[in-house]
């Protein structure tokens, strides 16, 4: 990922799989306020140690699921990302 | 009424029913999700269950909402699930649902616990007998990254390039990530569609464009001819369309050969005339009309790409203003009219036209 344009701090969530592939709950990260979902994912795998569960992951940004990993994100200061693994409620 | 919560105490069934009485509703269906003690023949000890959540309510709120459009009878629901560790056999999920009849509240149940299962954030590891052996599992109904538009894995791929090696020359080594390749991949189609894209605006609306391009290969030509409606001021409405000059039109065309043939007075094109004198008997004639349409061409360069050109011109004098050409029709009119003939019907150079389109748009009648 590289530091062109602006860059925001925003909050990592991780939560189960990832959670302990992490070995923490959430971190901070520097993202620029573009980028497609995929790069995006691809720099948390590769900061988190995640690359096992790379293409099993969803991420959410405020809370809402980005569907599409090719759809491209805007992102404020501050704002919430959560790693999200293949889920298993119910 | 929804109530929908995230508990770390076991689940009060005799609750939730209170939860869903109502004097109006008939029927009330509870699903209740309980922990198994065994996985592929291993003993489950517990489950611990963990969430995001502030997302999970927000989900779970969604599918209340989402149930509350599909099944408008519904009066109460219910959507509890436990968070922490969960001996087995006990409650980790309640879904519940009331309404006057029972179809609702059952068929929203099954609809509720799909969904839950789709898009609530919530995780599960099994923690089996034995040392430190667990697992986390995976909804087979889990909302799963979707492919992206291309969603090979180039990294994947085993591409053997010794490092210390000079790459080929007729290849290109392009280092990039693959979110990048995919992107660069992207734009090569979206620049090829593109280029299509013009050519076929080129080839289907006659060029405007530079007189330079040779676009004899071009196969597609059409030709709008407009025909007034009575009373009508509309400049642009295309009622017929000429498809003069396609391939499926080429018996139709004018046969060059013979009518230059014809113009020299030679039939069979060994007579009479030299070479030099069949070049430049149609050059002077070609050149005078080209000059006439303000075109510039190189002498030298093939005659019918020269008269294509001049064709083209006129396609795009006609495409300007496409009714000059009833107005200027003084003979009868023939599909066929070979080249130097329709250039002599062309009465009317751009400047006069214009003029007259400006005349015929100041509303004076022209007859």
């Amino acid at each position: 990922m590289n530091a062109d344009g602006p860059v925001v701090n925003v909050h990592v969530l991780f939560f189960a799989k990832s959670r302990e592939l992490a070995n923490t709950p959430r971190s901070t990260v520097d993202v620029p306020t573009e980028i497609t979902a995929n790069e995006l994912l691809d720099h948390l795998v590769s900061k988190f140690g995640l690359i096992s569960i790379r293409d099993n992951l969803i991420l959410a940004h405020n809370e809402s699921y980005i569907d599409n990993l090719s759809d491209r994100i805007l992102f404020k200061e501050g704002d919430e990302l959560a790693v999200i693994p293949p889920l298993s409620g119910g | 009424m929804d109530h929908v919560k995230l508990v770390n105490d076991p689940i009060d069934i005799a609750h939730i029913h209170q939860l869903l009485a109502d004097e109006g509703c008939g029927a009330s269906s509870v699903f209740v999700g309980t922990t198994r003690d065994n996985f592929q023949g291993k003993k489950v000890l517990s489950l611990a269950y963990e969430a995001y959540d502030s997302m999970a309510l927000k989900e779970m709120n969604k599918i209340c909402s989402d149930l509350r459009s599909k099944w408008l009878d519904l009066k109460h629901i219910v959507i509890y699930h436990r968070l922490g560790t969960v001996p087995v056999c006990q409650a980790s999920v309640v879904i519940a649902a009331s309404s006057p009849h029972r179809s609702e509240a059952l068929e929203s149940v099954s609809f509720a616990i799909d969904q839950l299962k789709t898009r609530v954030p919530i995780w599960k590891k099994e923690i089996y007998e034995g040392d430190n052996d667990s697992e986390w599992k995976e909804n087979k109904e889990s909302i799963r990254p979707k492919k992206s538009k291309s969603g090979f894995n180039y990294a994947a791929c085993p591409c053997k390039v010794e490092e210390s090696h000079d790459v080929p020359r007729t290849l290109v080594q392009i280092r990039v990530n693959d979110a990048e390749l995919a992107k660069r991949l992207e734009c090569f189609v979206n620049r090829k569609r593109d280029e299509i894209n013009s050519q076929n605006v080129i080839d289907f609306k006659s060029s405007f464009v530079s007189s330079d391009k040779d676009l004899s290969d071009s196969c597609a030509r059409t030709q709008s001819t407009i025909i007034k409606q009575e009373q009508s001021n509309c400049h642009l409405k295309v009622r017929r369309v000429n498809n003069r000059c396609g391939p499926q039109q080429m018996e139709m065309r004018p046969n060059y050969e013979l009518e230059l043939n014809k113009l020299m007075g030679s039939r069979d094109g060994q007579t009479d005339p030299t070479k030099e004198m069949r070049k430049s008997l149609p050059n002077s004639r070609l050149q005078a009309i080209e000059s006439y349409m303000g075109l510039t061409t190189d002498n030298e360069e093939n005659i019918f790409s020269r008269i294509k050109r001049v064709e083209n011109r006129l396609l795009q004098l006609e495409s300007i203003s496409p009714e000059y050409r009833h107005f200027t029709k003084r003979e009868p009119s023939s599909m066929e009219a070979a080249p130097p003939k329709k250039i002599r019907k062309k009465s009317y150079s751009a400047q006069e036209l214009s003029a007259f389109i400006q005349k015929v748009k100041d509303g004076s009648e022209f007859s």
